[in-house]
């Protein structure tokens, strides 16, 4: 999947002085990462004396990837490397959507309406999704979980909305 | 070694109870069924599987998570040969070779030939690991504070060495699970740290939903990029039976890869790909005809397959004697034991007798588990492949959320699990390896623990980890190793700069 070598030419211009905008962006978003971790954890104690303090160990390790990913981006600028690999939407989008609403539904509306709204929500994320199909396979997952899990593995949970 | 025989009976006698038994040979089923099917490799297939151990008693959850572990890897072969499609990297070898057998209608003597040569391999690592724990156990009850912590520093450099990518990228992986490690309660003062006020966060990230969501989840969202297109060669296997020639051939092949596994499975780190790649180059520098490899030479399916069977066996020895995950399985049997509240060390096996020795002989018969059943099963595995991946999916998603949503009954869980898959799925992209990241979320309580434990007896003096004697040995060592692996790539990148 790599492309190194890729010509000036084709990257775009305003952050052309970048040349392995794979690396930089992503130490970029581990110093953002950082820097926000390191504000939560400003409220905690550091050194008393000579012992450690609850935030004395998380400055540290936070310091030290403030470090690295600092280097990693200074050689991002001077290395040449991968461009950017395009972000697809729709997947990751439906994908975690439906896990949303699992997580929304699974208390209020009981294990199989929430299993089926997952089982059809999710299948949006691949265009090849035909609805009568995963309506079908939807219906099907939510009976065999409404089995197995309750039953055969011994977890209870309400199976239908009012329980 | 009579001690030995002593313990490995005591060891079969847990293992062979009926319901440790039912659980090792469930565990291989299921793990083959999740790790055949393509692009989920044994990492993800235990996360995912994880919740359903956790209502078992500890030793029967261990002896099923090694079945499944065992099983995943199998499926992972199985993929690998009848579809080319590698179910992670250390079957990328066995494509090579396998695939091409199978094109030529030998996908069922490549398959035996798998299942045997890892079975050979579990014996013998199985026997290995046997050996080892003992010694090596009493070496770790020695160690102080500094020590341990040295020892985590080294484990992580091995890592973050044997890693496929980048150093630099790997070593701020291993910081970022170290940092995530640290959201929650803090043991020593009972203070919350960075919880953002979020109450469910006190206790800490959970482990399982880490695991899941970047492993599980982000490996799905990428699958669904990458159109799918899985040729079956061969619909239906058949001539399960290596030909007499077949085990001639492969014979030496299988010892070679088993002890060069063995060997490099205790080295933490990527101990599975090390060996089946070593293995594979072995096989190739020693044959007196080396152009048939890459063509169908059963060797080089023999060997890699022994290989990283026998190592990821070995992979234990760290694991258990000195309570130090070398790879990120182990590191999630780090979480399932934890979970079980068994804290992973040299402890257990002077305190749990019969959780140590009823895991290590589960290895074996869970060995023997995936002779008997796969050999019969490909037909079904088969037909599990030519599954569309549409349908797949969501079943996977359905129950990896209710798994999780079970483990402690909240939504929470579910929602946090949801966002780890998308931050796995943006370090796919940049090319950042979640699997450093899991092994410094594991150890991340235990490093800070000790380092302030270290810290504390040395009266603050931070130079404890190079004054004391077998402490500065490992410092040195990790420095060593990290400086070999930097510096040929420091040197190949200027290169590329000046010819630019």
């Amino acid at each position: 999947m790599t492309q190194a070598g890729e010509t000036a030419a084709e990257r775009p211009p305003l952050f052309g002085f970048i040349r392995n905008p794979q690396d930089f962006f992503g130490a970029l978003a581990l110093v953002v990462f950082s820097v926000i971790a390191y504000w939560a954890s400003s409220d905690l104690p550091g050194m008393h004396g000579i012992q450690f303090g609850p935030g004395t160990a998380p400055r540290l390790f936070i310091g030290l990837l403030i470090f690295v990913s600092l280097g990693i981006m200074l050689h991002a600028v001077i290395v040449t490397g991968p461009k950017l690999e395009r972000f697809a939407i729709r997947g990751p989008l439906f994908v975690t959507a439906a896990v949303f609403v699992f997580a929304a539904t699974i208390r209020s509306l009981g294990l199989i309406p929430s299993s089926f709204l997952l089982v059809v929500v999710s299948s949006m994320a691949t265009p090849e999704m035909r609805w009568l199909e995963t309506i079908v396979w939807g219906a099907i997952l939510a009976a065999f979980c409404a089995v197995l899990f309750p039953y055969a593995l011994n977890l209870p949970m309400p199976l239908w909305p009012g329980y | 070694m009579e001690e030995l025989f002593h313990n490995l009976a005591l060891g079969f006698s847990v293992a062979a109870h009926p319901t440790n038994l039912g659980l090792c040979l469930l565990g291989a089923l299921v793990g083959t069924l999740i790790g055949v099917l393509p692009g989920i490799g044994p990492t993800a297939t235990i996360a995912m599987l994880l919740p359903i151990t956790f209502g078992l008693p500890p030793v029967g959850a261990l002896i099923m998570l090694a079945g499944i572990y065992y099983g995943a890897m199998y499926g992972g072969s199985t993929t690998a040969i009848l579809v080319n499609i590698p179910g992670e990297a250390a079957s990328v070898v066995t494509t090579l070779d396998g695939f091409q057998m199978a094109k030529q209608g030998r996908a069922g003597a490549a398959l035996a030939i798998a299942a045997l040569g890892s079975f050979f391999a579990g014996c013998v690592a199985t026997v290995v690991v046997a050996a080892l724990g003992k010694p090596l156990t009493s070496v770790a009850l020695q160690f102080g504070p500094a020590e341990y912590f040295s020892l985590m520093v080294l484990g992580m450099v091995f890592a973050v060495v044997l890693a496929k990518g980048s150093v630099p990228k790997a070593i701020t992986m291993i910081l970022v699970g170290l940092i995530l490690s640290m959201v929650g309660t803090d043991i020593e003062t009972g203070q919350t740290r960075m919880t953002f006020g979020i109450i469910e966060l006190s206790d800490g990230i959970g482990f399982v939903g880490l695991a899941m969501g970047v492993f599980g989840f982000s490996e799905i969202m990428r699958n669904l990029e990458v159109a799918e297109q899985r040729e079956l060669v061969q619909k239906k296997v058949t001539g399960l039976m290596p030909t007499r020639k077949d085990i001639r051939d492969a014979t030496p092949a299988v010892i070679r890869g088993t002890l060069l596994g063995s060997l490099l499975g205790i080295l933490p780190g990527g101990g599975t790909i090390l060996s089946a790649f070593g293995s594979y180059t072995l096989e190739k520098k020693i044959a007196k005809d080396p152009s048939r490899f890459g063509k169908g030479a059963i060797e080089g399916v023999a060997g890699p397959e022994s290989a990283n069977n026998a190592a990821s066996q070995t992979s234990f020895i760290p694991l258990l004697t000195l309570g130090i995950p070398p790879n990120a399985v182990m590191a999630l049997m780090v979480g399932a034991m934890t979970i079980h509240g068994i804290v992973p060390g040299p402890q257990v096996m002077t305190k749990q007798p019969d959780l140590f020795w009823g895991l290590v002989a589960s290895m074996w018969l869970g060995n023997l588990m995936l002779v008997i059943i796969n050999l019969p099963l490909v037909g079904l595995w088969v037909r599990l492949l030519r599954v569309p991946y549409r349908l797949l999916f969501p079943m996977i998603l359905v129950f990896c959320c209710i798994g999780i949503y079970t483990l402690n009954n909240t939504p929470f869980d579910v929602v946090m699990t949801g966002l780890f898959g998308l931050l796995g799925y943006w370090f796919i992209k940049h090319d950042l390896e979640p699997a450093p990241m899991l092994l410094g979320f594991v150890l991340g309580p235990l490093m800070e623990e000790n380092l302030r434990r270290a810290m504390l007896l040395a009266r603050g003096d931070a130079t404890v980890f190079l004054t004391r004697p077998i402490s500065a040995g490992l410092i040195a060592l990790s420095a060593i190793l990290l400086i070999v692996a930097v510096l040929p790539m420091i040197r190949g990148k200027r290169d590329e700069v000046f010819v630019e």
